[in-house]
């Protein structure tokens, strides 16, 4: 197991060095200045403060709270496929936004229909599953209730006109092309506070993968911080699905790697997730942007098409090598 | 002292417990024996707090259960679980360390340390728990146990235990129950555990409670309450009592006419 810090510290300056070469690439900064010019044209400067940078923070802000809220909800959950949309939220959200689309709404009323979603979601669930932690139970109702509202989504899209139709392709597939000002704040906000919220119940969350009847044993209230971690991880995954859309794999793919760096304890996965699955954000939206430049991909294409591979990879390896 | 006070537990209607009394006290090793089905491990659940129970009352110590925060009823008991849990990738010091997460910060290390050393696992610290046999996996988990009564600051401490030998051949399972009551008298902690070897109980117990269809038959001193004509109707079989007169050793067999 390699040093906590100095993993840290490497996945800091991988990150670093891949939000600077998203920010700048393509955009003709560094040729200026390797030409000497000292001053930088007004429309480069405004294309990075208006339209790099808060691309750039939504794009890390959304990797650190899909892997957090991930690694949470797999401890809690004691279920390695757990994921933070896992009960629902992401069909909650994204048939909330559709039905703003049709209204004909703008991108931010979008937005926070889509967090409204969310909530109403994990409301739901919270009504019908009676989380007296059992984990299970509320596994399966958050499945049910998936089920249930994407087809209520499906219905929704067949009766949408072709413009709207090719907005909610952006919720579908998850993209940062719409990222501005506005979500880049509301992550800057929500991030520090799921996480530490998430990270501070990392006692209970090991414990929790000794099984409920033990981690009531060994003194946690469950009823109260299992349902806690849910909601916090819910709150994530409603904020991200809302500002940039359905992101695949992210939530799953990043807290596994991290596992294979850190081991299963929860404080350490929790440190460490963030950062790598900022990273794998920040990169998927570089090859999303500069692959087929000038065109644009969806990131959620890009995350799904490379993380399901390597997933699979990743469960081969798993499986082959001995548990020593 | 552990008081159940005529607990009774019914659950989906049926009925699970009837007005069982215990009373268990530090420094002894009480061992609940029964056939499958007469709610051991149900009793043993009510003890912990984990089920509530529908009419009677659970004291630890003087302290009424029902009421008592998680926190607080881990500070007076702790329980090893009739499955044994092995969370991928952990390590024995984790797992023992989860038991002390409660405890001020100071106190960890020396409960942590103190627990492996009683449970003879220090040596096994470093190792992963998927790495290790059964036994050594129960002896992990007894030492997690042990660390959390350690770090406890009460001055009365139960540590329950739910079939915790069922996995264990003979050998280990009888070193293993005398461990237990060394514990119970060098650390004057209460344990409580559920048992299914009548002869384990025989040779370690110093109390034994016989229950049968959640109703308690008998509960006192070992030697008075373990008597064939008692066993015989409640397991439904006849037994043969055999003694090995230079040990001093009595054992039970099933005596079947083939």
């Amino acid at each position: 197991m390699i040093r906590l810090s100095l993993l840290c510290q490497c996945l800091l300056a991988a990150l670093l060095l891949t939000c600077l070469g998203s920010l700048l690439h393509g955009s003709g900064i560094v040729w200026a200045m390797l030409h000497g010019n000292q001053t930088l044209p007004a429309l480069q400067l405004q294309l990075l403060l208006q339209l790099r940078l808060p691309r750039l923070l939504v794009a890390i802000c959304s990797g650190m709270l899909l892997s957090s809220a991930g690694a949470a909800i797999q401890a809690r959950f004691r279920n390695p496929l757990a994921e933070p949309g896992l009960l629902g939220i992401y069909s909650g959200a994204a048939l909330a936004a559709a039905l703003a689309l049709s209204l004909g709404a703008g991108i931010l009323p979008v937005s926070l229909a889509g967090f409204a979603g969310s909530l109403l979601t994990l409301w739901l669930i919270r009504l019908l599953a009676s989380p007296n932690g059992n984990g299970s139970r509320l596994i399966l109702s958050g499945v049910a209730i998936s089920a249930l509202l994407g087809s209520l989504l499906t219905l929704l899209i067949t009766t949408l006109p072709d413009g709207a139709l090719r907005s909610i392709t952006f919720w579908l597939m998850g993209s940062f092309a719409n990222a501005e000002w506005p979500q880049a704040w509301l992550l800057l906000l929500a991030t520090p506070l799921v996480w530490l919220g998430l990270f501070r119940q990392w006692r209970l969350l090991n414990a929790l993968q000794l099984g409920e009847a033990t981690a009531f044993h060994l003194g946690f209230d469950i009823r109260r911080g299992a349902w806690l971690v849910v909601c916090l991880a819910s709150i994530a995954a409603g904020v991200v699905v809302s500002s940039c859309g359905m992101i695949g794999f992210v939530g799953l793919l990043a807290p596994h790697l991290t596992r294979l760096l850190t081991g299963s304890d929860a404080r350490r996965l929790l440190l460490a997730a963030p950062l790598l699955g900022a990273w794998l954000t920040v990169s998927a939206d570089w090859l999303a942007r500069s692959l087929l430049a000038p065109a644009e991909l969806p990131v959620g294409v890009i995350t799904s098409l490379l993380g399901a591979p390597f997933f699979l990879w990743l469960l081969r390896r798993e499986q082959e090598s001995p548990r020593a | 002292m552990l008081e159940l006070e005529q607990v009774s537990l019914q659950r989906a209607g049926k009925r699970l417990l009837w007005q069982v009394s215990l009373q268990a006290v530090p420094g002894e090793l009480c061992v609940i024996l029964g056939p499958n089905g007469a709610g051991k491990s149900t009793l043993l659940q009510v003890m912990s707090g984990y089920l509530r129970p529908d009419s009677g009352r659970v004291r630890l110590g003087g302290q009424d259960t029902v009421g008592l925060s998680a926190a607080r009823l881990a500070s007076l008991r702790a329980v090893v679980e009739q499955q044994a849990t092995v969370p991928s990738g952990w390590r024995v010091s984790e797992l023992v360390a989860a038991g002390s997460y409660f405890a001020a910060p100071g106190q960890q290390a020396a409960a942590m340390a103190q627990a492996l050393a009683l449970t003879d696992t220090s040596r096994l610290a470093q190792r992963r728990l998927d790495s290790l046999s059964g036994g050594e996996v129960q002896r992990a988990h007894l030492a997690r146990a042990l660390c959390q009564l350690l770090a406890s600051t009460q001055p009365e401490r139960y540590l329950l235990l739910d079939e915790a030998t069922a996995a264990l051949d003979f050998a280990i399972a009888d070193s293993q129950m005398a461990q237990w009551r060394q514990l119970a008298q060098d650390l004057h902690i209460g344990v409580v555990a559920v048992v299914h070897d009548l002869n384990l109980a025989l040779r370690h117990a110093d109390r034994v409670l016989l229950l049968q269809d959640g109703c308690s038959i008998a509960f006192g001193r070992t030697a008075d309450i373990m008597q064939q004509a008692r066993l015989e109707a409640i397991y439904g079989i006849r037994l043969a009592e055999l003694i090995s007169p230079d040990a001093g050793i009595r054992a039970f067999v099933p005596h079947t006419t083939r």
